[in-house]
């Protein structure tokens, strides 16, 4: 791994800030400054969202607390459902609920001995191997109970979750909580969700705020698969709870997610991307989904996705979905091979849209021949055949128009290299719409088209963003040099840039590529960004 | 319901092999690969002829996973057949089926159940032993009024028998304009038997 020394960092805001022609956020002083321009407008995209904006970093970790109080009341679901007066929801609700807890309470006369597991007396935590990874991820209950762990057996690593369980009670017992402990090249971060606890022990160079974030989605993870209610319920009724009986299986998503988490800067930046297409074409497809899907009440959400990428998502007026929930699903679709082989209908919670209830999603590929996933999401469990059949004829109508083909060669293209937007100096760059949630990068070129170099310029990017989103003192502009490249971050009110540079780039020239690379973004006749927010 | 004319569902401890027998019949193909966990429930549909009459079995598998479990009356309401399946080498997979078959009957009174032992290829080239005896089950199976049958999905053996025999017995969805007929033979046959009495 590459070790990065910043001998030469540069804070270009507090070098501004010295220079009277432009003010601290490059605004309003077009065309004056020295060292180049730095243009300040948004993309002329952002009109409206249909994902709920996430303007920084702070905004997006504050989860909700397990319980309540969160930024949209719980409701959501009820919401949705009330949308059709004199439907019989409530019940329907309380027969859900019923029948779960019914279940739930047989789950427990469920012959415990065929989840028991072989104590392996050999601990794992001895092993070289497994002491030399970068990052470890633990889940553990509030009992002690291991409930995941990112390398090697759970089973194994008894002792280190009682010790884990011990750290967190023992301060706990103080009327106090546990959040890191730092030593020298080793982080131990706690993050205590009601009934689960998540640790994650690092060497890598994230800050204590990124890593929340991430033990923060995949406790996002685990509630979309039961739900809070249910979580919560069930370690109420039996404190000593084995979890892993219920998360069997899931921890494959909780496996893709973390790797999405370590390999993809969607997450980072609480974005998404999105399938670029010509805007005329992406609404054709919009228009197809809606008018088969008008007729049918409840539908929440309707969200096309191909290649971890959006190519349309449709909400029913009033909802929005959450970046981090789009990112669930995202994950759901990218870890499921199963819904390859058929349609499928599948519960899932969106924790931020509603962590105590389900939605039901019809999940399916457009066609054999156009591998695009289409999600119906509804709050109603009869709706099954319905969405199938206006899945069909979504598909009907998508193939006469030929939009299936429009899809599958933008699904085939390779993505936009940086050398064709005219700035050699720049090697990569990220670009976030805030009002939208998304972002565009072009495709990774040497030297970061190998495994090695994505890892560092992801690293790079990260110390970019936390320096940037710094709660103690947040900045506007980040210039950092240093032997590998040169970093640059730009945050305004509309956006947020990230621009890797050769080593040697001056200061001019990284301000002229910048102004290139908005100036290239704002025409946007690319179609990188979703610019309208449909409704059914 | 729409979509299919006959609702059967699978059901069974995860890992137990519903996907690849559903694969198996609606497809004809399986795939020898490691387990993946179906999500939810995955629906197929198949057009079977039975007595003379074509109409779409649907087909709902069902994830094995036990979180899911307090959402299978969602996916079994109203069906006509459930094929509870257990894998043969493994006895806990039986147990749970058992479980299945009282949750069916205290919910799904008129769901005919096929008790599907899965996995035969794998007893019979001796990887895996038996771990219930062919006999038990069949006497637990008619203790229930069950039909019990073994399937591998490898080799495809009594997998469209399977299926055939749901389709055989099965009540046959009443086709509009053919229900009067039905109709009129059954009561036809009702005025025999009393004048026979």
């Amino acid at each position: 791994m590459a070790v990065i020394c910043p001998h030469d960092v540069v804070n270009m805001a507090s070098t501004m800030k010295s220079n009277e022609d432009l003010d601290e956020s490059g605004e309003n002083h077009e065309g004056k400054h020295p060292e180049g321009n730095l243009l300040h407008f948004e993309p002329e995209v952002a009109v409206e969202s249909m994902l709920v904006p996430t303007d920084s970093f702070e905004s997006f970790e504050q989860e909700a607390p397990a319980g309540s109080a969160s930024l949209q009341p719980d409701s959501n679901l009820l919401k949705c459902q009330n949308t059709e007066e004199n439907t019989p929801d409530k019940v329907a609700r309380d027969t859900d609920t019923n029948v779960a807890s019914r279940s739930i309470s047989e789950l427990s006369l469920v012959s415990e001995e065929c989840i028991e597991h072989q104590h392996v007396e050999e601990e794992l935590s001895n092993s070289k191997e497994w002491r030399s990874q970068e990052k470890h991820i633990f889940i553990l209950s509030s009992a002690g109970k291991p409930i995941y762990s990112r390398h090697g057996s759970e089973d194994k690593l008894v002792t280190l979750f009682g010790v884990m369980q011990a750290l967190v009670s023992f301060i706990g017992d103080d009327g106090d909580t546990i959040r890191s402990i730092h030593t020298q090249g080793t982080s131990f971060l706690f993050l205590i969700k009601g009934p689960i606890i998540l640790a994650c022990v690092y060497k890598s160079r994230e800050s204590v705020a990124q890593i929340t974030v991430q033990l923060n989605y995949v406790y996002s993870q685990i509630v979309s698969v039961l739900t809070l209610e249910q979580l919560t319920r069930i370690f109420e009724q039996r404190r000593n709870y084995d979890l892993r009986r219920l998360l069997a299986g899931a921890e494959r998503l909780i496996d893709h997610l973390l790797i999405a988490l370590e390999t993809q800067p969607a997450l980072l930046l609480g974005a998404v991307q999105c399938l670029p297409l010509v805007s005329t074409t992406r609404d054709a497809i919009t228009n197809v989904i809606v008018s088969s899907c008008n007729k049918i009440k409840k539908l929440v959400f309707a969200i096309l996705v191909g290649g971890n990428q959006l190519v349309t998502l449709i909400r029913m007026k009033n909802f929005f979905l959450h970046p981090a929930d789009l990112h669930l699903i995202l994950n759901l679709v990218n870890s499921s091979e199963s819904f390859k082989a058929a349609e499928s209908w599948t519960p899932i919670c969106l924790p931020k849209f509603s962590s105590d209830g389900f939605l039901h999603a019809h999940v399916s590929y457009l066609a054999e021949d156009c591998q695009a996933c289409l999600l119906l999401l509804t709050v109603d469990p009869d709706l099954f055949f319905p969405l199938s059949e206006a899945k069909q004829k979504i598909v009907e109508k998508l193939r006469r128009a030929s939009l299936l083909q429009s899809i599958n060669a933008a699904l085939a293209h390779t993505g936009t290299p940086v050398s064709q937007l005219g700035v050699p100096e720049a090697r990569h760059f990220l670009y976030k719409c805030k009002a939208t949630a998304q972002f565009w990068g072009p495709v990774p070129a040497p030297p970061y088209q190998t495994t090695e170099g994505a890892k560092r310029l992801l690293d790079q990017y990260r110390v970019l963003h936390h320096r940037l989103h710094a709660p103690a003192q947040p900045l506007k502009l980040l210039y950092l040099q240093d032997n590998a490249e040169t970093m640059l971050g730009w945050v305004t009110t509309g956006f947020e840039l990230y621009v890797a540079f050769e080593p040697l780039v001056t200061k001019a020239n990284a301000i002229g590529a910048v102004n290139k690379i908005v100036r290239w973004i704002k025409k946007d006749d690319n179609g990188l960004f979703i610019t309208n927010a449909p409704t059914f | 319901m729409s979509g299919a004319d006959f609702k059967v569902v699978l059901l069974g401890t995860e890992a137990v092999g519903k996907t690849s027998l559903m694969k198996r019949y609606v497809q004809d193909r399986f795939h020898p690969r490691p387990h993946i966990n179906t999500i939810g429930a995955a629906f197929a549909s198949k057009s079977v002829s039975s007595r003379g009459r074509q109409f779409v079995m649907g087909i709902w598998d069902t994830a094995g996973s036990e979180r899911y479990y307090a959402m299978s009356q969602l996916y079994y309401r109203d069906a006509k057949a459930a094929v509870v399946c257990f894998d043969l080498s493994e006895r806990v997979t039986f147990d749970r089926a058992k479980q299945w078959i009282i949750e069916l009957r205290n919910h799904e009174e008129d769901c005919k159940i096929y008790l599907c032992g899965t996995k035969k290829d794998v007893i019979e080239d001796g990887t895996k032993a038996r771990a219930i005896s062919h006999e038990k089950v069949l006497q637990f199976s008619k203790g229930i009024g069950a039909v019990y049958i073994e399937t591998s999905s490898k080799t495809g053996e009594s997998v469209v028998e399977l299926f055939q025999l749901i389709a055989d017995n099965c009540e046959l969805p009443s086709a509009k304009g053919k229900e009067e007929s039905v109709k009129l033979q059954l009561s036809k046959k009702s005025e025999t038997c009393c004048s026979a009495s």
